[in-house]
């Protein structure tokens, strides 16, 4: 018998905020697996299985999933706790359905980092001897990745800050994220140092959120009644946890995972995708996954960043929900591939994903969606 | 149904006490050198590789799956950790399973562990309990298991005896057990007469706290005859739960085990599991929860354990024997033992196994969990 | 989301809470060696079959995972290949001279000072004197310094067994309305209350929008009485970090009259013996409240007792 194919049937997500002051984990995990099915005639009670993604360091709980089990909806179903970006469930859960075993699976991430200590997140993720103790983490390692880029390339910090500006600019016009002011090109140069040469603005901003994509096999998705969102390819790889080891000026995974994902989809290139939804722990690691998924070539990131069609959400620069980053980029590809078109435009008919993890964005996912 | 998997290679670490010769990132190592190695393959001939440890908090490293990909020298493959408490080792290898019968691996790599030694066991596993509700309570899992188990004694007459027969069964198993470390012959009167820790639970009904690592070679069955020509194929596998604090929630049988094992059965053609399976091994972290385990899994009816635990059936020359591994007594690597399971289950299809080869062995059963002992699961390997 | 009957948001403060303990942590061989001559200000590199050296010594090749065929002593000199400043500190990248690879360190300088190329050496911290990579304070500036040479390792210290180390997490947990009231009305009015399941009378604690089972939302708030049932207990008789009280006691999870799940609490107990006939599940117990002021937490009931 052959693979089933997989498409997305819904998503839901709720407001993506620096802080969700009145709401639990849990609140906002069951905000979005109530949502997640309205209007798609399928209930909890058809899911077979629940994949989550959240962390023990940010929830504040060891095993967390066993204490958010009711919440995810996955009372007496099968569920799994991946504990690493959303989109490494959802490549669960599609081989989960490819296999046959099941026809319709949810997925979950979510996280709250305004209740922890963020960097501690980030340094506890260093390995204990020889990175830790000297203070290399997340921001030193993306402030090098940023000096030797910039470097190499003559990039000018203000076509940086342009770039910033374009994902807050969209960010506030997204529905989803909740965005009180939109900085200038001055504005992200002027925040404070986060690490030289990169100001705060250029960093991802942590945000609290959940986000829930209902995956369905082939038969399930048709009876839907719109064209599905099929996952025509898939790919991860994870680069060495010695930063200093890894290519310069370049996210390697990023193009193996491509690689992968474009071998199973069959497309020529990433270019063949009219919607690029990808994350990025900083503007930099931005143009580096552009650069990696091949829709630019080395040091020129920053024209394809500015292309209508990639990150048209955002991206994460201006709301980055860690663990559940790459699911919202998937949320939000597989929305604009359903989304009717006004008279005269064409039709997006092909998407490309992006999740990451890991200090510099050592591990990279990507997904090739079409409808 | 989709395409067939099979364990085709296995590696264990001997696992002990503390080990003070190898980091979290070395134990690893070790495991997975010796499941290659027996798969006869290379880390060249992996397409993906899945790691599962306990909680991250056990060990002060998060996310330990990007430092130790580094060790085992899978840098630029996939990777992706799963964790599920006690239950980690057997998610991980559940997610391999579905690598490749989902197409996506021809050949994945499933190494579980734990390095306890580094932390604070019962502090950190403390930290499940919800921080505003219950944790300034909490006795590591031992509380509550303890307490559940209280729950059985009256209903279904899971006694002191019956446990402590378990107990002991389990720790003799496992002298012979190569990879075991605590290797004490006991007898049911020792194990009675121990310290009371959280009463019911006393002891000698406790495994030890281990380092250890184990992994295994998962492959699609078009390619398992390069490592075996007698691979363990996996039959069914399924890994269920239950909200931890609901209204129905019954402390007398594990749902979402009889759950899993519902849907394990109907897939490998199970219909009288007391009769069919010729060797079983479960995670007990506590001697209480085989009792458990023997109702769950439809070993026998509710209420009958405690006489099948003393009619010698589950023992080592019994007719449906039980944990001959020695099961976690003999060792306790947490996040590791759904993949040591899963090990000499499929050792004894195999043929191969080194604490005891149950004679003429073809059909395997397999249960693991952990959490608020909600999240449960299963396996049928056959051979 | 909605908000059922009755709850609507608090502003209450966050509910802070530490998760800390000590470990033991195990460097392995080449790192233990490593970290064991830092005392001794020698900086350890591993050599790999194919003649690259690595610093500091791994036990596996950063690249492919290959292990080393022995430990070198590398120079106190090299290169800076890459920095950068985070909250005010300058951590860069040096290649030591003679090894492939460059490794984290702090450069000891100010930012302006620096630029990739740059020669760099060692300096020995002098609070900081044991086995620890620490035990270098960092980098500094040092244009002139010759080049230097790996040399064969003599007399490697004993591996460093364990390395002492500590981790302080520090939450601020939002209660949300549905904690957030159940708190208040214990800190307020000493009374316990949840919300009726989606489908039943009895209360849900602690209460939920959203119900477990059903996934439907759930009801108007009760209150349950001080008086309840034990669903189960064990009796505690072993010292754990943390513990409140000291051994032997029971713990128990009670359902309370009126709610439908369980509240986990203690019974303190004169024996082990006496109490095993004493509490057991079934058995009627009544919370004790605290005589002083409520805080608004689980505590607030300082215990359970038989009744």
């Amino acid at each position: 018998m052959g693979l089933s194919q997989v498409a997305v049937l819904a998503s839901a997500q709720t407001e993506l905020r620096p802080a969700w002051r009145d709401a639990q984990h849990i609140d906002l995990i069951s905000s979005v697996v109530t949502s997640v099915f309205k209007g798609t005639g399928i209930t909890i009670d058809d899911v077979d299985f629940v994949i989550d993604s959240g962390s023990d360091v940010l929830d504040g709980r060891s095993i967390s999933n066993c204490g958010f089990l009711g919440a995810l909806g996955a009372h007496h179903k099968e569920e799994a706790r991946v504990e690493e970006d959303g989109l490494w469930g959802a490549l669960y859960g599609v081989n989960k359905i490819r296999s046959g075993a099941s026809s319709i699976g949810l997925i979950v991430a979510y996280s709250k980092p305004s209740e922890s200590d963020i960097d501690l997140y980030w340094s506890s993720m260093v390995e204990p001897f020889y990175q830790r103790p000297v203070g290399f983490g997340q921001k030193a390692a993306l402030g090098i990745q940023a000096q030797r880029y910039l470097a190499a390339y003559g990039i000018k910090d203000s076509a940086l800050a342009d770039i910033v500006v374009r994902r807050w600019a969209a960010a506030a016009a997204n529905a989803w994220l909740a965005v009180d002011f939109v900085p200038d090109a001055a504005a992200v140069l002027a925040a404070g140092e986060a690490a030289a040469p990169l100001t705060k603005l250029m960093l991802s901003r942590p945000v609290d959120g959940a986000v829930a994509i209902l995956l369905g096999n082939e038969d399930v998705a048709r009876r839907m009644g719109r064209p599905p969102v099929f996952i025509t390819g898939m790919g991860t790889s994870l680069e060495t946890h010695s930063f200093a080891e890894r290519s310069a000026n370049r996210l390697d995974s990023v193009t193996k995972a491509t690689a992968m994902a474009l071998g199973k989809s069959g497309w020529a290139s990433a270019a063949e995708a009219d919607v690029v939804e990808l994350s990025g722990s900083s503007v930099v690691g931005e143009l580096l996954a552009l650069e990696g998924l091949g829709l630019a070539a080395a040091g020129r990131g920053v024209d394809a960043a500015l292309k209508d069609g990639v990150n048209a959400s955002g991206g994460a620069l201006p709301a980055d929900p860690i663990m559940a980053t790459g699911l919202v980029r998937l949320a939000e590809a597989a929305k604009r591939l359903s989304a009717p078109v006004r008279n005269g435009a064409s039709a997006p008919s092909k998407a490309i994903v992006h999740g990451t993890g890991g200090v510099a964005m050592q591990n990279n996912c990507v997904f090739t969606l079409e409808v | 149904m989709g395409r067939e998997v099979g364990i085709v290679g296995v590696g264990q670490t001997h696992h002990a006490r503390r080990r003070t010769d190898v980091s979290q990132a070395g134990l690893v190592r070790e495991a997975v050198n010796r499941a290659l190695a027996d798969a006869k393959l290379s880390m060249e001939d992996i397409d993906t590789v899945v790691i599962a440890s306990g909680p991250v908090l056990f060990a002060a490293v998060n996310q330990p799956e990007k430092w130790v990909v580094d060790a085992i020298g899978a840098q630029g493959k996939s990777v992706v950790r799963l964790t599920s408490g006690g239950g980690a080792g057997f998610a991980g290898a559940l997610a391999g399973y579905y690598q490749v019968a989902g197409g996506y691996s021809e050949r994945t790599l499933v190494v579980a562990y734990d390095k306890l030694s580094e932390g604070q066991l019962q502090y950190s596993i403390s930290t499940l309990y919800d921080p505003f509700w219950g944790r300034e309570f909490a006795v590591g899992i031992m509380g509550f298991s303890a307490a559940y188990w209280r729950a059985r004694m009256d209903v279904l007459g899971h006694t002191e005896e019956a446990a402590a027969i378990v107990a002991a069964k389990n720790r003799n198993n496992a002298i012979a057990n190569p990879y075991a470390h605590q290797k004490k012959a006991v007898t049911v009167e020792d194990v009675l007469n121990s310290k009371p820790l959280c009463w019911p639970i006393k002891l000698l009904d406790v495994p030890p706290i281990s380092d250890g690592a184990a992994a295994i070679v998962l492959a699609s069955d078009k390619v398992a005859h390069h490592s075996t020509s007698r691979p363990a194929w996996i039959r069914g596998m399924a890994y269920c739960c239950e909200a931890d604090n609901a209204p129905e929630r019954s402390l007398m049988i594990s749902e979402p085990l009889a759950l899993a094992s519902r849907q394990v059965y109907r897939a490998a053609g199970i219909t009288n599991p007391r009769r069919q399976f010729d060797v079983v091994e479960v995670q007990e972290p506590y001697s209480c929860f085989e009792l458990n385990y023997y109702e769950s899994l439809g070993l026998c009816p509710p209420g009958q354990a405690a006489a099948l635990a003393a009619s010698g059936a589950t023992q080592i020359d019994g007719d449906i024997p039980v944990n001959p591994s020695g099961g976690c007594m003999g060792a306790n690597p947490i996040g590791a033992v759904g993949v040591i399971r899963l090990i000499e289950a499929a050792t004894q299809v195999m043929g191969r196994n080194e604490t005891h080869q149950i004679k003429d062995a073809k059909l395997a059963l397999v249960q693991s969990g952990g959490g608020w002992a909600n999240l449960r699961g299963c396996a049928v390997l056959s051979a | 989301m909605f908000y059922a009957p009755d709850t609507a948001p608090i502003e209450l403060p966050t509910f802070h809470s530490t998760i800390a303990m000590p470990y033991t942590l195990t460097p392995g061989h080449s790192a233990g060696i490593f970290l064991a001559e830092m005392a001794n200000h020698r900086i350890v590199a591993s050599r790999f079959t194919d003649g690259k050296i690595i610093a500091p010594a791994q036990d596996f090749s950063p690249t492919d995972g290959e292990e080393p065929v022995e430990l070198v002593q590398a120079p106190e000199t090299g290169e800076l290949t890459a920095f950068t400043r985070v909250d005010g500190q300058i951590i860069g990248l040096v290649r030591l001279d003679g090894c492939d690879n460059a490794f984290a360190h702090r450069i000891l300088a100010d930012l302006a000072e620096l630029k990739v190329g740059q020669r760099v050496a060692v300096r020995w911290s002098v609070e900081e004197a044991g086995a620890s990579i620490m035990a270098m304070a960092g980098f500094v500036l040092a244009p002139d310094a010759p080049l230097g040479v790996v040399k064969p390792l003599v007399g490697p210290a004993e591996p460093l067994g364990v390395v002492n180390y500590a981790m302080e997490l520090n939450y601020e947990h939002a209660y949300g309305p549905y904690y957030g009231r159940l708190f208040d009305e214990i800190r307020e009015n000493g009374v316990v209350m949840g919300v009726r399941g989606s489908s039943s009378d009895e209360a849900l604690l602690p209460p939920r929008e959203i119900d477990d089972i059903t996934h439907k939302r759930t009801g108007t708030w009760k209150a349950c009485a001080d008086t309840g049932t034990i669903r189960a207990c064990s009796l505690i008789n072993m010292e754990v970090f943390g513990q409140t009280r000291p051994v032997p006691y029971a713990y128990a999870e009670i359902v309370l009259d009126g709610a439908s799940t369980k509240m986990i609490h203690i019974i303190e107990i004169d024996d082990l013996e006496s109490a095993k006939q004493t509490i057991k599940p079934g058995t009627r117990v009544r919370a004790i409240w605290t005589k002083g002021e409520r805080k608004g937490a689980v505590s607030d009931i300082e215990r359970f007792e038989v009744i």
